[in-house]
């Protein structure tokens, strides 16, 4: 098992200045973490919220330091922003004594395939997955974010399983749209997974709203957002369906942050 | 940093922003400044009380800036020792023990607006537009809402030392954060849509 009681963990999120449910999940993963003292400290950064990627390296007391973006893919925030505002070298930066380490997008894993189809599995008890379709759902857009293209990735990893009757992507906002969920499926029942790393706007009004199974009322996303994930199943357009929250609060993924460690020691041997 | 902070209130600190801290009866006990001498707070023992008791003001509106001066009274926060007070304060005024730490050894490097602006991309980059008098515009506004001390101007750094009274932990901003690069987009834009 994993154990780095010199070192520190810093857990890098995007957040929101609307909504603290954004930050929610990387806080829990910190505090999963810590609580299990695999590392000497645990801190997280945020985009948009505070201990902010300028701040951050300030309260970290020890010199061997693994940054884990909590991000779904490799894009625009991991490979721009992210070494731009904690002034990252590369993979590995040495500055004033420190190391710090760069590791992959928690996205980036292999068991994000196992996350998903454990969610889809929990969200519908009991029904059968030769009658499911299952649709792994991304934002998409032109954000020069690759999403879109994990949400592929995975698509075609779980359908090579066999298990579901069919597997699909689908986005808010290009083709395939989450919208027409009901075209694009055949079976009586349909499970929908947002591949997001947290709840908010997007898996409490955006896409419940594209499903047709909530109408459009600004500011849903606020204290009530998390009923839309307690009236499954909906019963609409002929079928079942059930919807999950977003993959990221699914509390496995401390464990993921902290294989992207150990894959990062595997590569550059620690 | 423990032991930065036990440094601190072996010398008398016992504020630090709204918060005030004091022996407590087994560790140390945070309230908030104005509840002194209240006896019907609610009390929490965990440093995460922390983090949900930084997330909301008494409106319940999210406080995405943790220095605003607008945290929930009404608490009490008992904590065992100094390894859990840190992390309290890392909730309630995330990174700022820190950022003092490193300001007390000489290596807190201030950084100007204009620098920045300047390395921003991405939806952020027309932010380098921002003309002087719409930068200090935007700083007496967005940066009043804010109990820390600005270590930056627009294109220097701030000279003045922090104005913080005794006993109070310096919250000391050594780069305008995200808010305000967002606040100078919004501003941007607005001026380009007027022309």
């Amino acid at each position: 098992m994993l154990s780095k009681p010199d070192s520190a963990l810093v857990i890098v999120g995007h957040g929101s200045t609307v909504n603290p449910d954004s930050s929610a999940p990387t806080f829990d993963h910190a505090e999963t973490l810590l609580a299990r003292g695999v590392f000497g400290e645990v801190h997280c950064a945020f985009w948009k919220e505070e201990p902010s990627f300028r701040q951050v390296l300030h309260m970290v007391g020890r010199d061997d330091i693994y940054v884990v973006p909590n991000f779904i893919s490799e894009g625009y925030f991991t490979k721009t922003v992210i070494p731009r505002e904690l002034e990252l070298d590369g993979a590995l930066t040495r500055r004033g004594g420190r190391v710090i380490k760069y590791c992959e997008p928690v996205g980036n894993d292999a068991r994000m395939t196992e996350l998903l189809l454990r969610r889809a599995a929990d969200i519908a008890p009991g029904v059968d997955p030769a009658q499911t379709s299952l649709f792994i759902v991304g934002h998409g857009t032109n954000l020069n974010d690759n999403s879109a293209a994990a949400a592929k990735r995975e698509v075609e990893r779980i359908a090579a399983l066999g298990l579901y009757a069919e597997v699909r992507s689908a986005y808010m906002e290009e083709e395939p749209l989450i919208s027409k969920w009901d075209e694009y499926s055949t079976q009586p029942n349909v499970v929908v997974v947002p591949f997001f790393i947290s709840d908010g706007l997007h898996s409490y009004e955006d896409i419940p709203v594209l499903l047709g199974i909530a109408s459009a009322s600004p500011g849903a996303a606020s204290a009530g957002g998390r009923e839309v994930f307690q009236h499954n199943p909906y019963h609409l357009r002929g079928r079942t369906l059930f919807y999950a929250s977003a993959i990221g609060t699914e509390p496995l993924f401390a464990d993921v942050i902290l294989e992207q460690v150990a894959a990062f020691d595997a590569v550059h041997a620690a | 940093m423990e032991k930065a902070l036990a440094d601190w209130l072996a010398g008398g600190g016992d504020r630090i922003g709204e918060i005030a801290i004091a022996r407590g009866p087994a560790g140390w006990e945070l309230r908030h400044a104005e509840d002194a001498g209240r006896a019907d707070l609610t009390a929490h023992a965990q440093p995460e009380a922390a983090r949900h008791l930084a997330n909301l003001d008494a409106a319940g509106n999210f406080r995405p800036l943790k220095t605003a001066p607008t945290l929930v009274r009404g608490w009490r926060l008992l904590l065992a020792d100094l390894a859990a007070v840190r992390r309290a304060l890392d909730y309630f005024y995330p990174a700022m023990t820190g950022v003092w730490l490193s300001h007390t050894r000489g290596e807190l490097v201030p950084v100007v607006l204009r620098a920045t602006l300047g390395r921003q991309t991405g939806m952020y980059r027309v932010t380098q537009k921002l003309t002087d008098p719409q930068a200090r515009e935007l700083i007496d506004r967005v940066c009043a809402g804010c109990l820390k001390h600005r270590l930056w101007e627009i294109a220097t750094t701030n000279p003045s030392s922090p104005a913080f009274p005794a006993g109070n932990l310096p919250l000391l901003c050594h780069e305008a954060c995200n808010l305000l690069v967002a606040q100078a987009r919004e501003v941007v834009k607005k001026a380009e849509r007027a022309a």
